[in-house]
């Protein structure tokens, strides 16, 4: 299960933001930061799942054989 | 009464007494005390005893000429089955004959081997009942040749042929089956069986447990004499042997009692030997069939198991493909949601602005004075004290539309 802290880490601290944006919890000036940090998360996670599913069919491709 | 006779005047005048007086043939039924054949002439005793006391009440010699013989005695015992003996009943055709030297004798022109026959199967059937009285008759039956029988105990002539036959049936069987024969020599006809039979029994018996079944066997060779094998005492030995006994002593005429009281009988020891191999054959069948069974189980459930592996594995790549389109979704979703939240912050301070412009409207001095309120101001500060003034200040009035400067009086 630990195979992908990283994302995991991410995809939580990505939930934390957007939690927090929801709920009022940032200053107006924190907010522009706040918000590209989240799409630099978001970036990132869908990036890991993409090359994470490229990995998979090639796995899968190799399997057929 | 000085005249007498010479013995062969008195027996001259014997058989012509004889000759008139019973000039035909008889039949006659006796039992045999003594049989012997001598120079193809065969010379017997014939007897008669009291039914009760078994003593003798009547005796008399008779022979049957090498001419009659050699037709009677094949016809005989082709019939019988056996050999003219003593102890036998039969029915016989005499004439009389006294002879001045050799004194009387009945001389036999026919023997009927049925009557015979009928006294022999009076006889078995006698002691059948007696077999069924003493409760042994079925007992051999109630054995059961065991499922891997291969330790073969024969009871047989030495050289017999067929024993040859039944060794050799054994050895060259198609299954590779090993059979263990070992051979007890008993004499196979005449008197003597019974007792030779009855000897063999007792040595197989001595060493019991290295056997699994027993044959007692006879073939080949000339038709004999099988009454040895229709004795109350070795049809006991049989009857209550604890082995399975297997017979094959080869006759076409009726079973004969060993046959009755024998676990199996078969006709010939050749057919010995193949019941012997199909019994093995039985059993390897049957591992046979199981080894099948079990294979077809086994091929059975690997391709189950090899199906079960198939479909899982072509739901993997959709599976784990579906895990990361969730994945993918999740973030989709989570990201949705930043914009949304972004938005109506920024909504919310503009609100907060607008209605904080608004209260700020309503303190604007203009208001008032487009409303012709005036402010009074000295050196640019509102004037809201009159003693804040003293005559020769200079004031400034601002109106909606203007200023006036005044001094104070």
């Amino acid at each position: 299960m630990n195979e992908n802290p990283k994302y995991e880490e991410a995809l939580a601290q990505l939930e934390t933001i957007v939690r927090k944006m929801e709920q009022n919890e940032y200053n107006i000036d924190e907010l522009a930061a706040q918000l590209k940090a989240a799409q630099q998360l978001i970036k990132f996670c869908k990036d890991k799942l993409t090359k994470t599913e490229e990995e998979l069919q090639k796995i899968n491709a190799e399997a057929n054989l | 009464m000085s005249e007498h006779y010479t013995l062969r005047q008195l027996n001259l005048l014997v058989r012509e007494a004889i000759e008139e007086t019973l000039p035909d043939e008889y039949w006659v039924e006796a039992e045999l005390s003594e049989c012997r054949e001598n120079s193809g002439h065969c010379y017997m005793e014939l007897i008669e005893k009291d039914e009760h006391s078994n003593t003798p009440v009547a005796r008399a010699s008779a022979k049957c000429w090498r001419q009659t013989w050699q037709m009677t005695k094949p016809y005989f015992e082709r019939t019988t089955g056996q050999l003219l003996r003593a102890g036998m009943k039969v029915l016989v055709k005499v004439y009389a004959q006294f002879h001045e030297a050799y004194g009387f004798s009945w001389i036999i022109s026919d023997i009927d081997p049925t009557y015979t026959l009928g006294d022999m199967a009076r006889k078995r059937q006698e002691i059948i009942r007696q077999l069924k009285e003493e409760g042994i008759f079925d007992l051999q039956r109630e054995l059961r040749i065991p499922t891997f029988a291969k330790r073969i105990a024969v009871i047989s002539a030495q050289n017999a042929a067929g024993y040859g036959d039944f060794c050799r049936q054994l050895e060259d069987n198609d299954y590779s089956f090993r059979f263990e024969v070992t051979l007890f020599p008993a004499v196979m006809q005449g008197e003597q069986v019974e007792q030779s039979v009855i000897n063999a029994l007792n040595s197989i018996y001595e060493r019991i447990h290295d056997y699994d079944v027993v044959c007692i066997l006879r073939g080949g060779g000339a038709t004999a004499d099988l009454s040895g094998f229709d004795t109350l005492a070795l049809a006991e030995n049989v009857a209550q042997f604890p082995l399975p006994i297997i017979t094959g002593i080869g006759h076409d005429r009726d079973e004969s009692i060993l046959d009755m009281v024998a676990n199996t009988k078969v006709k010939t020891p050749t057919a010995a030997a193949a019941l012997l191999i199909d019994n093995l054959l039985r059993i390897l069948e049957r591992l046979d069939d199981a080894s099948q069974r079990i294979s077809n189980a086994v091929n059975q459930r690997i391709s189950s198991q090899k199906i079960k592996i198939a479909s899982m594995t072509s739901l993997i790549p959709t599976l784990t493909l579906r895990m990361v389109g969730d994945q993918r979704h999740r973030i989709d979703t989570i990201g949705n949601r930043l914009p949304i939240a972004i938005e109506r912050r920024l909504t919310n301070q503009k609100h907060l602005l607008e209605s904080l412009s608004i209260k700020l409207q309503g303190f604007d001095p203009q208001l008032l004075l487009s409303r012709g309120y005036s402010i009074t101001l000295k050196d640019g500060r509102a004037v809201r004290d009159p003693k804040q003034l003293k005559p020769g200040d200079e004031i400034e009035t601002r109106l909606e539309k203007g200023n006036i400067t005044s001094i104070v009086k």
